[in-house]
């Protein structure tokens, strides 16, 4: 079960300071809501893990989030994650693209992510699925528009976050995890029935 | 719904009073008292002290082999009091059963999973929640596998091998032919036309009502082990379950209640049914078992996935010269197919349809996939909705090439009346049919002519509407024992008919009724050959200790066997009662002549006993030499299989904006011989219909490229609710079976065979001025919709 999700919008910030969190995947994990980075493995390896609760099932994902490639002269950075539930009710993996650019006053990110969810989620359909990557999106947004703006009152409210409770995805609060801000954005998905989604259909 | 030809549906059968409501009676369903109270008694319904609850755990993955299962934190969870895996089952060498074709199966996995939600583990507990909450806890380490999803990939060397358990490594499962190739090739190198559609019969599910299920009651102090069981043929599932799990025949007793539906699903032994069994050997008390929807859909019996390409040869007048069939079957990670042993692509072959013309040659290859297993007959008899989809939907194509009416094609290509018994050339020798009969009802009532007109009218207009004919015949009532068993067992089927001293009467079959109204319809039987008013015989079914043995209910086959054997015992029966009046009424046998319900002396009406005084007589004045007693069991061996055969016409109106597919119209005439009960058979056709216009429509277990399922809840398999259902049209003509006892053919799922064709030919005559010679179904209105674009017509 594959869902292509795209997503361009603007923050108000300067395009360095936007990179220098965008690639770390120990402030940015933080902002996706329900994980948790959990050991570096090397420069570009870390080991993290993501709880998300959809209906009556946890899904306790435990895995990899690998920086593919880093182009800081074109601030733009690939991300791979993978992680298998530790009750072996599925996995998935998450293919990431972000790229910076400075627009008028601010920086404009823009994203591509490849969600690839195996086992009970991905029975739920890729409209239940691209729903959910919205929601995450839209906490995480918020998440990391607080702790760019002050770093250590958001550092708290992080860690009281409890796992996310909706219909969601691990990976694709990681994928969510490397776009960001909320305010005017533009998505679109594409999903093998092509379904499209817009940012304000929220899950109740 | 009176059939053409006699009121009401009745050849050469005389009609008996209201009072006796043999044949042709609207006789009220006699199990809907029960049924309408909420006084049924379905698997879930037995509770039994002491009863436990058992709930599956099953794979995520379609394709992954399991490092480990950790069942620790489960087994502490209070209640909990047993989990079983495959390596637990192994040791009692029950790893694997054999399914219902020559191929075995994963009762819980052991070394790797092959299609998503197999069963992996099973959980008892005290209570059905402590069960599934276990199974939550229970921890399964995988390690993914490449996964094979599409059929046409089966054979590629670079796809997986499924199935390691097997010597021959490959994931071809048979390659199956029948005809005369030489001659169909040389009739296509002859042939001005030849018209060719690829149809793919996408993979359904039938989502009984009532899911699959199980209560295994072993008795250590008796050893008797009852199993009540959602099944369509107790006595067949008695002797697997003897034969595969080595416990003594006599000391298992396979009961099933009120069946909720089965369409098929109801006919394969599934895991869950298995580890019921070994959890209630092993725990002494009564281990239930039931499926969620999912599970159902995931996990039990599928039907279709035929991937077919038909081809039809003909002249430039239209006549049919041959017929090419080349058919992939997936039939998922085991062959779970249920068929007759000598037919691995099931009855496919009448495909050739209502059509004369010499030759044809089938073939069908089956492969594995990382999918569930199955292939079960879908309210068809093995493989005949495929069939009959194909050819009308080939029919239709060929006139579309040959720009000829498709009522004009069918007419010109029919068997005629005077052919039967006709010998197609895939083998089968049908029974009797007048297709144009049917064909001329049908479109008398649609109002045909007029339909054509409007069609032009409004195409001129841009508005699209098409009409679609299936003039279908299928093959029922499996089988002569010369030619059909399963596992080994012969078709055959079978009645015991017992009268009471005064009169009435109790039945038992091995047919098991799952909503088709059998208390009814086989008392009818009774009630017509013996004058014993329908509603003084009970019907009894689905107790092993009790019924006679039999294979039980699906392809259509009470009526052309039980039923058959039902009058065949209730013959033996009035033979004997002829004994009895003739002592009674102190005249010859030979002297007697029966009515419905009593035998008199010829020329002297008056002097006469009733079937009620004979009976009472049987146990209170017996004849000198005469056992005592009015009682006759019978085996029915059918000397052939009964081909029902119908047109069915759909009209539909699309919508260009949204690509919606409106069902204005739809016509069902069918001929079934006989009819047992008019409205018994009119709610066949109307519940077949809508189960049709589900697959044409709606319908589709699929899967993502990981193996995924999409369709395994009601949310994504959708159901028709009256809101999306046509109003049906019925009729009948009548064309009775002539080997049949009683000149019936069986008539459950002609509507299901034949409508599909009628309602996709419907949409694409609607869309054949634009170039569409064919839309797979299920044809939502996003595929219709994405057509209309591309054609530049969307609005």
């Amino acid at each position: 079960m594959a869902v292509k999700i795209e997503k361009t919008f603007r923050v108000d910030e300067p395009i360095e300071k936007v990179w220098a969190f965008l690639k770390d995947p120990k402030k940015v994990g933080t902002c996706v809501p329900g994980a948790q980075i959990t050991e570096q493995v090397d420069e570009r390896t870390y080991k993290g893990a993501i709880k998300v609760k959809v209906g009556p099932s946890v899904t306790d994902y435990k895995g990899e989030v690998q920086i593919v490639r880093l182009d800081e002269a074109a601030h733009e950075i690939e991300i791979l994650g993978k992680g298998q539930d530790v009750r072996g009710k599925g996995s998935a993996s998450m293919k990431m693209t972000g790229k910076l650019q400075t627009v008028d006053g601010g920086t404009e990110v823009i994203n591509s992510s490849e969600l690839n969810v195996v086992g009970i989620l991905a029975q739920m359909g890729a409209r239940v699925i691209t729903e959910v990557s919205n929601i995450m999106f839209e906490q995480f947004v918020n998440n990391f528009r607080k702790q760019l703006q002050s770093p250590d009152a958001a550092q708290g409210e992080m860690a009281a976050a409890k796992p996310i409770s909706g219909v969601g995805l691990a990976f694709s609060a990681l994928k969510a995890s490397f776009s960001r801000h909320s305010g005017s954005e533009e998505t679109k998905s594409d999903t093998p029935d092509s379904t499209k989604t817009t940012d304000d259909s929220g899950v109740k | 719904m009176a059939p053409e030809k006699t009121s009401p549906g009745l050849v050469d059968l005389e009609k008996t009073s209201p009072e006796i409501s043999g044949m042709g009676h609207k006789m009220k369903r006699k199990e809907d008292s029960r049924f309408t109270q909420g006084r049924g008694n379905y698997v879930d319904d037995v509770n039994l002290p002491h009863m436990v609850y058992g709930h599956m755990v099953r794979s995520p993955y379609a394709h992954a082999r399991i490092k480990s299962i950790n069942t620790e934190a489960a087994k502490k969870l209070p209640g909990v009091l047993a989990i079983i895996t495959g390596e637990d089952l192994a040791k009692a060498n029950l790893a694997w059963m054999p399914t219902l074709f020559f191929d075995k199966q994963m009762v819980l996995a052991t070394g790797k999973v092959l299609f998503q939600a197999q069963e992996v583990a099973f959980v008892v507990a005290e209570d059905r929640y402590v069960a599934a909450d276990a199974a939550e806890l229970v921890e399964v380490d995988y390690e993914e596998l490449p996964v094979l999803v599409d059929p046409h990939k089966a054979t590629d060397p670079s796809s997986p091998i499924l199935r390691e358990d097997r010597e021959e490594k490959s994931n071809h499962i048979f390659h199956w032919e029948v005809g005369d190739k030489q001659a169909t090739d040389k009739a296509f190198t002859d042939s001005a036309v030849n018209a060719k559609v690829h149809a793919v019969f996408q993979r359904c599910h039938p989502a009984p009502l009532e899911t699959c299920g199980c209560v295994a009651d072993f008795n250590k102090a008796t050893e008797r082990l009852t199993i009540y069981l959602t099944s369509q043929a107790p006595h067949a599932h008695r002797t697997l379950f003897a034969l595969v799990g080595g416990i003594p025949e006599q000391n298992i007793r396979v009961v099933s209640p009120d069946i909720g539906g089965g369409f098929g699903n109801k006919v394969p032994i599934y895991p869950g049914y298995v580890c019921a069994v070994v959890a209630s050997l092993t725990l002494g008390v009564p281990v239930k078992w039931i499926e969620t929807r999912s599970e159902n859909l995931q996990s039990t019996g599928f039907a279709r996935d035929y991937h077919m390409t038909a081809e039809l040869a003909a002249d430039k007048e239209g006549k049919i010269k041959a017929m090419r069939v080349k058919t992939l079957a997936d039939h998922g990670a085991f062959n779970a197919a249920a068929q007759p042993t000598k037919f691995p692509a099931g009855l496919f072959s009448v495909c050739t349809g209502s059509y004369d013309y010499p030759a044809a040659f089938c073939e069908v290859d089956g492969v594995y996939t990382n999918k569930a297993p199955g292939g079960i007959a879908y309210r068809c008899s093995f493989r005949i909705t495929e069939a009959a989809y194909l050819i009308e939907r080939a029919v239709d194509v060929l006139a579309l090439d040959l720009k000829m009416d498709p009522v004009e094609l069918r007419r010109k290509n029919f068997i005629q009346p005077n052919q039967f018994p006709y010998a197609t050339p895939l083998g089968w020798t049908y029974d009797s049919g007048d297709y144009e009969g049917a064909l001329d009802k049908a479109l008398k009532m649609v109002g045909y002519t007029e339909l054509r007109k409007e069609q032009e009218e409004k195409r001129k207009k841009g508005e699209l509407m098409g009409i679609g004919i299936s003039s279908f015949t299928e093959a029922v009532g499996a089988g002569p024992a010369h030619t059909f068993d399963i596992a080994g067992i012969k078709m055959f089927d079978s009645a015991e008919i017992r009268i009471h001293p005064t009169g009435k009467a109790i039945c038992r079959m091995g047919t098991k009724s799952q909503g088709q109204g059998h208390e009814t319809t086989y008392a009818q039987i009774v009630a017509q050959e013996l004058g014993i008013p329908a509603k003084d015989v009970i019907i009894e079914e689905g107790d092993t200790d009790t019924a006679p043995y039999g294979l039980g209910t699906y392809a259509s086959r009470s009526t052309p066997t039980s039923g058959a054997a039902t009058a065949m015992a209730a013959r033996k029966i009035r033979d004997k009662a002829r004994k009895i009046a003739a002592f009674l009424l102190e005249a010859s046998e030979e002297d007697l002549e029966w009515e419905p319900g009593k035998f008199f002396v010829k020329g002297a009406p008056g002097k006469a006993k009733t079937i009620q005084e004979i009976a009472f007589a049987a146990y209170t004045n017996i004849p000198p030499g005469l056992e005592a007693g009015l009682e006759a069991v019978n085996y029915y061996d059918p000397p052939n299989l009964t081909f029902p055969f119908g047109t069915y016409i759909a009209v539909v109106d699309i919508d260009k904006g949204t690509g919606e597919i409106k069902v204005r119209k739809f016509v069902a005439v069918d001929d079934c011989g006989n009819v047992i009960n008019p409205m018994i058979v009119e709610g066949q056709i109307h519940g077949g219909l809508t189960e049709g216009l589900a697959i044409a429509f709606m319908q589709q277990i699929d899967y993502d490229e990981n193996g995924n399922v999409s369709g395994g809840t009601f949310m994504d398999y959708l159901v028709p609710t009256a809101v999306e259902t046509p109003h049906w049209n019925t009729g009948l003509t009548c064309t009775p079976s002539p080997h049949h006892p009683f000149g019936a053919k069986g008539v459950g799922e002609s509507p299901n065979v034949g409508s599909p064709a009628a309602f996709v030919n419907a949409v694409v005559d609607a869309l054949s001025h634009l170039g569409v010679r064919h839309i797979d179904m299920p044809i939502t209105p996003w595929k219709v919709w994405n057509i209309l674009k591309e054609k530049g017509i969307a609005s």
